[in-house]
């Protein structure tokens, strides 16, 4: 066993560098789906707005600062709840912040990334946060999916600002993978 | 060495009797700061004090926020590309990344400094600890593990945080966060739904139950109440010490 395991590696290190169509990246086959940018101009990523409650969609992370929690709508901004009874969770407001994935919370602040800005917000009221101040380029980013072993198309800078991700019926297998 | 075995068992039995009985069972909790919240495993934001910590795809960023609502850098660390999740705990940071789990001690909270890189881990997962066990989910696929397309839950004995050595890994369907308090361990499964496992054991997290109905992303365990989010939205549970999971409630997807 222990002399098979080099060859494996071997193989799969010069499968790697085979680009031919025909053979699929690290083995994963193209099922007609891959991932597409969603692009935004600097002006929309920089639009962020406090909004009425709205319905979840795609809850991503979560984040406790009793008795409330904020969850992230993947991509979208963030869902901020009253649960001061766990029993029936209020919804009170929602925070619209192109590219935001993650949060945190202190006290009165939070916390969250914006593409590669943080954004910090005074949340006294909770039903209405404030934005007080976004500090620029604070975390560097990548133009891919956060998926792994899956197909999407390149990300071009001149189009915009990658956004997002979403999947989508593909003809042809796109060129990036990861 | 092996005769010593069963009296470590022993000891450790003894030692989580003795917790359970004077009621300070030790857990994640008890790091937070009443002011400061506690995100999921999957976080790549996180807040010790007064100092938050953003992990980007391959840099930590480090922020004072003494003065909370101004955020101020302090310092970056470079580091490889592919980083996923931090999980602060005690005087240390647990950074999962593709191609290992980092450990940074932040004793000095504003300039943390690398400790090891665990290495053995091909990680594309999150890491959470308490007291001398990292249990890590690694979720299957070639390029998170190299020629290897098998996901688990490994147990990582850092009880030496310069020396992690893993203890027991265990198949998993596709992991993604977990949230561990006292003797209980959670594991979001995806689509696959949500495990609750006893860690009575540490080294050896038993499976208890199994809600295949419950698909989990990502869960924050706070004094017994689980906040479980997945695709279906955010549910609320509460579990008590022996194996009952109470049913809370639920904002769906719509």
């Amino acid at each position: 066993m222990k002399n098979i395991l080099p060859i494996f590696l071997l193989l799969f290190a010069s499968l790697s560098c085979i680009t031919d169509d025909s053979v699929p990246f690290n083995g994963i086959e193209f099922d007609g789906t891959g991932y597409r940018p969603i692009y935004a101009t600097a002006e929309e990523v920089a639009k962020i707005q406090i909004q009425e409650p709205r319905l979840l969609s795609k809850p991503g992370k979560i984040y406790l600062l009793d008795p409330y929690i904020f969850v992230n709508e993947s991509g979208e901004g963030i869902h901020v709840i009253n649960n001061s009874d766990p029993k029936n969770p209020e919804n009170l407001s929602f925070i619209s912040i192109p590219g935001n994935y993650d949060m945190a919370a202190k006290g009165s602040w939070l916390y969250a990334d914006n593409m590669s800005n943080m954004v910090v917000f005074d949340i006294s009221d909770p039903k209405s946060p404030k934005l007080t101040k976004t500090i620029a380029d604070a975390i560097p980013v990548n133009n891919y999916p956060s998926f792994r072993n899956i197909y999407f198309e390149c990300a071009e800078d001149k189009k915009g600002i990658v956004i997002g991700w979403e999947k989508v019926p593909m003809s042809e297998r796109p060129k990036c993978y990861r | 060495m092996k005769k010593l075995a069963p009296l470590f068992f022993i000891g450790l039995t003894l030692i989580g009797l003795i917790m359970l009985l004077i009621g300070c069972q030790e857990n994640a909790d008890s790091s937070v700061s009443p002011q400061t919240g506690v995100g999921g495993s999957m976080a790549r934001f996180a807040i010790t004090g007064n100092t938050l910590y953003i992990v980007s795809k391959e840099s930590l960023e480090v922020y004072d926020i003494a003065n909370a609502g101004n955020p101020v850098k302090a310092q970056k660390k470079d580091m490889n590309v592919g980083i996923e999740t931090i999980f602060p705990y005690q005087n240390h940071l647990f950074i999962g990344a593709n191609d290992g789990m980092y450990i940074y001690n932040n004793s000095n909270p504003n300039n943390p400094s690398f400790v090891t890189k665990y290495t053995h881990i091909q990680s594309c997962d999150p890491v959470v600890v308490q007291g001398q066990y990292a249990y890590v989910t690694l979720r299957s696929g070639v390029a998170c593990r190299l020629g290897n397309t098998f996901s688990s839950l490994d147990v990582v004995d850092v009880s030496n945080k310069s020396q992690p050595v893993m203890v027991s890994t265990q198949a998993m369907t596709s992991p993604y966060g977990l949230g561990v308090s006292g003797n209980k361990l959670f594991v979001c499964e995806g689509e696959n739904g949500f495990k609750v496992m006893d860690i009575t054991e540490p080294r050896n997290p038993v499976l208890k139950h199994h809600f295949e109905d419950l698909p989990s992303y990502d869960v924050i365990v706070r004094n017994n109440n689980l906040i479980i989010t997945g695709e279906k939205g955010l549910f609320q549970y509460r579990y008590d010490n022996s194996d009952n999971v109470e049913f809370l409630s639920k904002i769906p997807v719509l």
